[in-house]
């Protein structure tokens, strides 16, 4: 009983710094946030400024404002693709990486490293990229449509979105990589012998081998991306910053703002700190049904070893 | 351990005696690094440590997001920026009343509000068409003919015409993506607010504000930035930033740049051999001879700062110390708003605001009393739709009439 004590006091000791960070960074400011979204918090000192609460008036606000409804749409649709790409791309570099080629260790570092690289700083490098690089190898290679200015790939609203894909699965496919290497190589080779043995083709194998016994790391991937792309913001705002504008329900609007940056917006361009907050709520509520959803149904197809 | 105690308490008292300190944080990055040595020569003169905090340059980074970030967090620094009637709304309850400065009489222009001074005004700024006169004179065209929309059309005609023997890519350097909203939905936006008015008139901001539409106004107005819109580098308008709209005029491969006299330094960074001067916007069919020039930021003190006393004398000192002089007008290349200072910036653009400020030739800037949110969310897409081509005049002038009647519901 004695030595039990002692263990769940060094327990709490070694548990207490991330507790603390987590209860003082994570959970306190959740619970002042849908706190907030009750309330008129502007964080500015107004005349008028006394914090008084005002219902749901915030929530319906953003439900009713169409910029929000937009960045949800898109979102989904951002979402979906992304997770799609980056899960097979990943996918596809896991393999390479496991196979035999040579050099394989300097493929996995370099497929890694791009997840490095802070968004902020990784959106304006593709920003140059697409605005300037594109359109100058265009010129040299003889294609002239590249640098037709009608054709850059920021100006225009669907290409644009693509380009946020594309920089997104650049910075995160490495990392889903490394959780894919991770399962494929723990997949029993006697089961790939025996099959081999039996006649299988190396897609087959794949198939019904690989695939299968990596379905773990799938529930972990897919969780993963989903919430990456639902969360997304710092590519967004420094590649396109919500750039070309669109027009939707009749009015002039950003047009690829996603959620997080659509929140961000509300609060601090329009200066409606508790209604961005509201947003955030709302974000909150979706993500987290979405997203356990999703763990619930990976987890059914997953095979106990 | 009493002696520990001793020295501790001493040691306390002397902290207490150099730990006087004053936080500055301002919105012009180009000044930043002027400013910074500045303010450490001057903290040791005067025994405190001044700590100075640049955020701006794009819309993804502005100073009112980071006020309101410190704000929440009870950190605010000690004198920050405001740039008008919106902006001193939302810290009115905590700007210091400077009336009894000493710099308050050598000024102009202060930010006042019901008789009491607030702000003190950190540059005269202006912007205007600015102009490559090496180009306009080669190609034959008087900029005195650029004064109205009539004016611009046959020179920005001409001048494309001539594009490859002058050696240019386009005509104007003008950016309109979401990103550089600041210059079409701010100081764009302005010509219609303010252009061929008197200095100060409000009457046109004020109807807009209140949902009324001068329909002529706006028509001429839509001509000029399609006409603006029609000669610009199309990459540069839809997609630049501001290095690109900047840089394109700074190499030479724009006649004319959309832009004010803060472009000076990059200008100078640019190593331009080139004359440059401002001419009128010619966003209007009447000719209107003159700029939009105004003190547009003011320095504020935060009333509930605890070091007041030093932070006035920052102010005071810029305004009359010869140290603080030469950093403003020198070293960060403002125009002075002080009358006392003798000192011309050297930039060039700087010094055509001063020429047309000097002849009394100068329209307001209008455009803060609009929201950021107003300007940036809903006028900032519309002028983005207009360069894009995805909408044509008539559906521009119609997004801009429902965004300022549908403004107030």
């Amino acid at each position: 009983m004695k030595r039990n004590g002692k263990n769940s006091l060094v327990f709490w000791l070694f548990l207490a710094p991330v507790l603390f960070a987590f209860v003082m960074v994570i959970v306190i400011p959740f619970f002042l946030g849908v706190f907030y979204s009750f309330t008129n918090w502007s964080s500015s000192a107004r005349a008028d400024n006394a914090l008084r609460f005002v219902g749901l008036v915030n929530f319906q606000k953003g439900l009713r404002d169409p910029t929000f409804g937009y960045s949800f749409l898109i979102t989904i649709v951002y979402t979906v693709i992304n997770m799609i790409v980056i899960n097979v791309v990943a996918f596809l570099l896991a393999l390479l990486v496991t196979s035999k080629t040579k050099l394989r260790n300097l493929y996995r570092a370099g497929f890694f490293i791009p997840n490095l690289i802070g968004g902020l700083i990784l959106g304006y490098i593709w920003q140059f990229i697409f605005n300037n690089a594109v359109p100058s190898l265009g010129t040299f290679l003889g294609f002239t449509s590249w640098a037709n200015p009608a054709n850059l790939i920021l100006a225009k609203r669907t290409s644009a979105i693509a380009a946020m894909i594309a920089a997104g699965t650049w910075q995160y496919a490495g990392y889903i990589m490394v959780i894919y290497v991770a399962a494929i190589e723990n997949v029993p080779v006697e089961l790939h012998e025996a099959a081999q043995i039996d006649g299988a083709s190396p897609f087959t194998r794949m198939r019904v081998i690989t695939i299968p016994m990596a379905s773990q790391a799938f529930t972990i991937t897919l969780f993963l991306t989903l919430v990456q792309s639902f969360k997304q913001f710092d590519v967004n705002v420094s590649l396109t910053a919500g750039g070309p504008s669109t027009i939707f329900m009749g009015k002039p609007i950003f047009g690829t703002e996603l959620l997080a940056m659509n929140i961000y917006d509300t609060a601090f361009v329009s200066n409606d700190l508790a209604g961005g907050q509201a947003r955030a709520v709302i974000f909150f509520l979706v993500l987290a049904v979405v997203s356990m959803a999703q763990v619930s149904i990976n987890k059914k197809r997953e095979i106990e070893l | 351990m009493k002696k520990y105690l001793a020295t501790f308490a001493v040691l306390c008292m002397a902290a207490s005696l150099f730990a006087q300190s004053v936080t500055l944080m301002q919105n012009k990055p180009e000044i930043d690094g002027a400013l910074k040595a500045y303010a450490a020569i001057w903290g040791k003169a005067n025994n405190t440590q001044v700590t100075i905090k640049s955020v701006g340059g794009s819309t993804g980074t502005d100073l009112g997001k980071e006020l309101q970030a410190d704000y929440a967090a009870g950190d605010m620094p000690d004198i920050f920026v405001i740039a008008g009637p919106e902006d001193f709304k939302q810290w009115q309850t905590i700007l210091l009343d400077l009336s009894g400065e000493k710099w308050v009489s050598k000024t102009s222009v202060p930010f006042k509000v019901d008789g009491k001074v607030y702000g003190f005004p950190v540059a005269v700024e202006g912007w205007g068409m600015a102009y490559n006169a090496d180009i306009l004179a080669k190609a034959g065209v008087n900029p005195k003919t650029l004064v109205n929309l009539d004016g611009y059309s046959k020179a920005f005609a001409k001048i494309d015409g001539m594009k490859a023997k002058l050696g240019l890519k386009s005509v104007v350097s003008m950016a309109a993506s979401i990103d550089m909203s600041w210059v079409t939905a701010d100081h764009n936006f302005n010509s219609l607010l303010s252009n061929g008015l008197s200095y100060g008139d409000m009457s046109v901001t004020n109807d807009l504000l209140a949902g009324k539409v001068d329909d002529t106004r706006l028509a001429e107005y839509a001509d000029w930035v399609e006409l603006l819109f029609k000669y610009a580098d199309k990459s540069v308008l839809t997609t630049g930033n501001y290095d690109a709209q900047v840089g394109a005029f700074a190499a030479g491969q724009a006649a004319f740049l959309h832009q004010g006299n803060w472009v000076d330094p990059n200008m100078k960074a640019a190593k331009t051999t080139f004359k440059m001067a401002f001419a009128p916007h010619g966003s209007m069919a009447k000719a209107t001879d003159g700029i939009f020039v105004a003190a547009p930021s003011f320095y504020v003190v935060n009333n509930t700062s605890k070091n007041i006393a030093m932070a006035k004398k920052f102010l005071n000192d810029l305004v009359f110390t010869e140290a603080g002089n030469k950093y403003m007008v020198q070293d960060a290349g403002m125009i002075p708003a002080y009358s006392n200072i003798t000192m011309k910036p050297s930039g060039q653009l700087s010094a055509s605001v001063q020429a047309w400020a000097a002849s009394g030739k100068i329209y307001s800037w209008n455009q803060y009393n609009f929201t950021t949110d107003f300007r940036q969310k809903t006028l900032g897409p519309i002028y983005n739709q207009f360069a894009t081509g995805a909408i044509d005049k008539a559906k521009f002038i119609e997004f801009m009439k429902a965004a300022f009647v549908n403004m107030n519901h």
